[in-house]
């Protein structure tokens, strides 16, 4: 089993349809119990990769790889390393606890929900394991048709203007991208006489420098989209704030990771002299600024709780793509860190959003107030969130955007200093939504009979919780498996690798 | 020969047997007529396949040169095949629901196939426009099939008129052509042209009149405007024939054509299909935004998917060939698929001409969800989605494109792509999140619907997932 | 087959025929009754049998007589399906205008 663990994971999610499809739609009990113990299982079964991975070992580690179209030399060529590990852990996570907060949120068409889910689990992980680049673009395709449904069937009122723009906006980036895959492609026939779609096969491949440039603003176009960077950002505030809550959990908390991490896995070692020519690098470095600033900004003036919080994604997002950018060693080890930490306060944060809209059904943040005499659980949860996103000490945030920091300080001052701004206003505009939210008096009464966090409700922090502080208190373990891969990504870009 | 001897033979037996036997006795032998046209198809097969088995990559000839059977004819008629095959499964369901059953209905399409036959094989010009006639004639009378009702009238005469008057065009192409070359085998034209010279202006003058002749025939932009109509008026599993038979055996044409007689001109006609190619594209794209008519919805994508398939002969390496016919066998299945659910959502009882609104899916994943299910899959294939078999023919344009350096092009080609999921998903929205429609009508689909529907969702998925085997067979069609 | 006559050069008669076929090229686009339109399409089709009759007498070819045969053959089989076809549209709505058959939504 351990040789075809990985296969295991990725497919387990599409064979739990099987038994969801067969439960009949009017047994919702049954259907929410099925899907919750398909995704618990898979994020027992990436427990497993945990144990067993080891973080000494160069390259990738549980690779199978088959034939699966040879005349046109794409394969089933899976594997992760230390960045595709932890993005794992996450998805199987962030996946189960989304679909866990549905319980009660969703009662409508529960087992198109629940399959969507399920599908769209298998692609998300699939983008994180592929190590071959027609595979890696089919599962990067399949994530966005089951967002689609979630976004346009669960969502606000917005649903359907919001869907669609989602869809078509991430679309017209990633068959761009495709682009970009296939002239790699055919450079690389060029150049060994042989057509394949093999990741490490294709890092083998030297193009001119035009070529280069196509390849990698191609990738960076269906990239950029995704995370989402300014200016690409439009579709992110409406899609975050329709999508239900375990869609906005899930495309948050996974979904914008899948950005950045093509940055990583394909970008940077794919055309490496593009992505460190000092233009491309400035003009990237000043986009992530301008996000991490102008999405503070806009935090700062909206009065839609759930707004805020995508908004604060596209600010927190903007520190990732820095520390990519930064191109070394502290930058990109904080970066994809970084990602895994968004994710975890992010995921929270909209959870919140969640818990409080599914007893109140307003996300308007006038409509709260000294929620915290009221629900004091809940306040004590959103406060750690809150403190990890703002990085505070002794959480996660802290230790991300401190590494990132110390990378783009290293690479360029002014950076640095811009980006500190954003941190500062990150703890502004989130204490301030406390402040409105949790504290003071209870502004309407109707809050006063709004009922404390659940059992599960708990069962769904904690996790987050743990890993929260875990990555705060005592992180190494996580900068342990980015260490080797993180080292191989700097070398080959600055120079060392050719 | 023997496959088009099959078709015109069980063709012209068909044909006729509502009239031999009398209206009342075919009216009770319907399932016997639709039995005969079903074993007509089975004999056809098995004559193809024997001749793919006698062939083994080479290429026969017969009548001294007239038709050539080759891998490239007869993976197209395989295609053809399949066309035909789906829509006579859903064709007598569809017939019943209009009270229009007769068995000149089924001669027709074997006759329009045996048409299709000749355009695939055909290597002389009187080869070619019989064929092209037999077929085109079949569909006029298959488009008007139904007779009380107006649009079918209105789209056959509007089909019928612009049909002969491009078949006039063709016909005069080809007698400025034969008049050049002295000659009416493509094989001479070829060499006269390579010979001759290109200032000539009888030359020049047949080759324009034989390539508009020829877009009109693919529907690509700006001879595009019977297909919309035609498409929309039709009884819908013609419309499905159409779209995909037709359009499939034109483009044999064109391609044998532009390949072989004008492979030496290539320089002259690249940036003018270059210009079709786009325009078809945007064209096709832009008026089916805002289509409310489901068929002639798909009938601008159609047009988009014509661009498609001529940015392959504009790249014209081996890749672009391949991936002509790749594309084409994929827009066989799944625009059989999608219009096959369209004619699936007629039900007895509605008026004449509706159930194929945008309003009338609405709801559909409530009260059909398979069908649904389906038709979302049929619709990310048109588009070119993977895991679906649409990605696979789009995946082999983009990569010839790129292979022979027309980059702006492939930008071009692949946001369009963007645009397609916009008006295909108009579709999806409303049967996944629109107000179930007030007539909603349950599908009662019958078993040739349901086996149509597997053949074509099979090949949607398993062309998606796995391809080899559907590439080594466009491989050997390639024209060498 | 005899030769043809010195006096008529056989560029006349190929742009007879293009004129001819021209004219029908025009009655199509121009003409509005369909009737006519259908006329102007047997006109170029004439046309075509024209320029394949010359073409053959020029090249001493009999391949240009057998096509204009098939083009015959089809012009009748068009003339048949054609005309019954216009003979519904005019029995369902009484008109032979092309602009008046607008009920398929554009």
């Amino acid at each position: 089993m351990n040789g075809h663990l990985l296969s295991i994971l990725l497919f387990l999610p599409l064979a739990g349809l099987i038994p969801l499809l067969l439960i009949p739609s009017d047994q919702k009990r049954s259907l929410k119990l099925c899907a919750n113990a398909v995704m618990l299982a898979g994020f027992l079964l990436s427990l497993l990769l945990v144990f067993q991975f080891d973080a000494a070992a160069a390259g990738y580690q549980f690779t199978e790889n088959a034939p699966w179209i040879p005349s046109i030399g794409a394969s089933y060529n899976v594997g992760i390393d230390g960045i595709s590990l932890l993005l794992v852990m996450l998805t199987t996570l962030i996946g189960f606890l989304a679909t866990m907060s549905s319980w009660s949120a969703v009662e409508d068409r529960l087992k198109e929900y629940y399959a969507l889910f399920l599908i769209l689990q298998t692609g998300m992980l699939g983008v994180f394991i592929s190590l071959d680049l027609f595979l890696f673009y089919v599962f990067w395709e399949v994530v966005l048709i089951p967002m689609y449904f979630i976004i346009g069937i669960w969502g606000g009122p917005r649903r359907l203007y919001a869907a669609i723009k989602f869809f078509v906006y991430t679309l017209a980036g990633s068959v761009l991208m495709l682009l970009g895959i296939l002239t790699l492609y055919f450079q690389h026939a060029q150049e060994y006489n042989v057509y394949t779609f093999d990741l490490a096969r294709l890092l083998n491949t030297h193009m001119a420098m035009g070529a280069e440039q196509f390849v990698f603003w191609t990738l960076f176009l269906g990239f950029a989209i995704k995370v989402p960077m300014f200016p690409f950002h439009t579709w992110l505030p409406d899609a975050h704030v329709e999508a239900p809550t375990a869609g906005s959990v899930v495309l948050a908390g996974v979904m914008l990771k899948m950005g950045a991490y093509g940055f990583v896995r394909f970008s940077l070692p794919l055309a490496p002299h593009a992505a460190s020519e000092p233009w491309v690098v400035n003009t990237i470095a000043t986009l992530s600024i301008v996000a991490i600033l102008y999405g503070a900004l806009v935090c700062l003036m909206q009065k839609d709780w759930k707004r805020l919080v995508a908004y604060s994604s596209v600010s927190h997002m903007g520190f990732v793509t820095l520390g990519i950018f930064a191109l070394n060693y502290n930058g990109i080890a904080g970066g994809m860190l970084q990602q895994i930490n968004h994710g975890i306060s992010t995921g929270m944060l909209f959870l919140i959003v969640g818990v409080v809209y599914e007893r109140r059904h307003s996300r308007e943040i006038s409509a709260y107030g000294g929620l915290a005499h009221v629900m004091p659980n809940l306040a004590v949860v959103f406060a750690i969130a809150m403190w990890s996103s703002a990085a505070l000490p002794l959480l996660n945030g802290f230790i991300g955007e401190f590494t990132i920091l110390a990378g783009a300080f290293a690479a360029n001052k002014l950076w640095a200093v811009l980006a500190s701004l954003g941190v500062i206003l990150a703890a502004a505009y989130l204490l301030w939504l406390y402040q409105r939210t949790m504290l003071g008096e209870v502004t309407h009464e109707i809050n006063r009979k709004l009922r404390d966090l659940s059992l599960r409700e708990w069962a769904i922090f904690l996790p987050l919780i743990a890993w929260a502080v875990w990555i705060g208190v005592y992180p190494k373990p996580h900068f342990d498996v980015l260490d080797k891969p993180v080292r191989a990504i700097v070398e080959r870009v600055t120079g060392g690798a050719r | 020969m023997l496959p088009a001897l099959a078709l015109a033979s069980f063709g012209c037996v068909v044909l006729l047997l509502e009239f031999l036997l009398g209206k009342a006795r075919a009216a009770a032998a319907r399932q016997w007529i639709l039995g005969l046209s079903l074993t007509g198809l089975a004999v056809t097969a098995w004559t193809l396949w024997a001749q793919q088995q006698a062939l083994d990559g080479r290429r026969l000839t017969a009548f001294s040169g007239a038709i050539s059977v080759d891998g490239f004819a007869l993976f197209f008629n395989w295609i053809f095949l399949v066309a035909s095959l789906v829509t006579i499964l859903i064709s007598y369901r569809y017939l019943e629901i209009e009270g229009e059953e007769h068995a000149e209905y089924y001669g027709l399409i074997l006759l329009a196939q045996c048409g299709m036959y000749f355009l695939a094989t055909g290597t002389d010009l009187v080869t070619i426009f019989v064929g092209l006639e037999l077929m085109a004639l079949s569909f006029y009378i298959l488009v008007g099939f139904l007779r009380g009702e107006r649009r079918s009238n209105e789209a056959a005469l509007k089909y019928f008129l612009l049909g002969v008057f491009s078949s006039a065009l063709m016909a005069y192409g080809f007698s400025l052509l034969f008049g050049v070359a002295g000659s009416t085998r493509l094989k001479d034209i070829g060499t006269a042209i390579q010979a001759g010279d290109l200032h000539d202006p009888i030359l020049l003058m047949g080759l324009a009149v034989t390539t508009v002749a020829l877009l009109f025939k693919i529907s690509a932009v700006p001879f595009h405007m019977w297909a919309p109509d035609a498409y929309e008026g039709a009884p819908t599993p013609v419309t499905a024939f159409l779209s995909v038979g037709s359009k499939a055996a034109s483009f044999a044409l064109l391609l044998r054509f532009f390949l072989e007689p004008l492979g030496a001109l290539r320089d002259a006609w690249q940036p003018l299909l270059v210009a079709v190619a786009v325009l078809s594209m945007t064209a096709g794209n832009l008026a089916a935004i805002t289509q409310t008519n489901l068929k002639r919805l798909i009938a601008y994508s159609s047009i988009s998917h014509a661009g498609y398939m001529l940015l392959g002969l504009v790249a014209g390496n081996e890749t672009g060939l391949q991936g002509i016919a790749v594309y084409v066998l994929v827009y066989t299945f799944t625009n059989l698929g999608a219009l096959l659910v369209v004619a699936a959502l007629r039900s007895k009882g509605a008026g004449r001409g509706t159930e194929e609104d945008l309003n009338d899916i609405s709801g559909l994943a409530q009260r059909n969800p398979a069908y649904a299910a389906l038709m979302v899959v049929f619709l990310l294939s048109l588009a070119g989605l993977p895991p679906t078999a649409g990605f696979i023919g789009k995946y082999y344009i983009f990569l010839s494109l790129i292979q022979t350096g027309h980059t702006v092009l492939a930008v071009i080609a692949t946001l369009y792509v963007a645009v397609a999921i916009f008006y295909y998903f108009r579709i999806v929205k409303r049967m996944y999140m629109g107000e179930a429609a007030e007539r909603a009508s349950l599908i009662s689909s019958s078993l040739g619907v349901r086996v149509a529907l597997g053949i074509t969702t099979a090949a949607t998925i398993v062309i998606g997932l796995y391809p080899e085997p559907f590439l080594r067979f466009a491989e050997i069609s390639l024209l060498r | 087959m005899p030769a043809l006559p010195a006096a008529v050069p056989l560029s006349w008669y190929l742009t007879l025929s293009a004129f001819l076929f021209v004219l029908g090229v025009a009655g199509f686009l121009f003409r509005r009754n369909i009737i006519t339109v259908f006329m102007s399409i047997e006109l170029m089709l004439n046309a075509v049998n024209l320029t394949f009759i010359t073409f053959s007498y020029k090249l001493q070819q009999v391949d240009g007589h057998i096509f204009s045969f098939f083009v015959m053959v089809v012009a009748a089989a068009e003339a048949a399906v054609g005309l019954a076809i216009i003979l519904t549209v005019f029995k369902n709505r009484q008109t032979l205008e092309i602009d008046e058959l607008d009920s398929l939504k554009n």
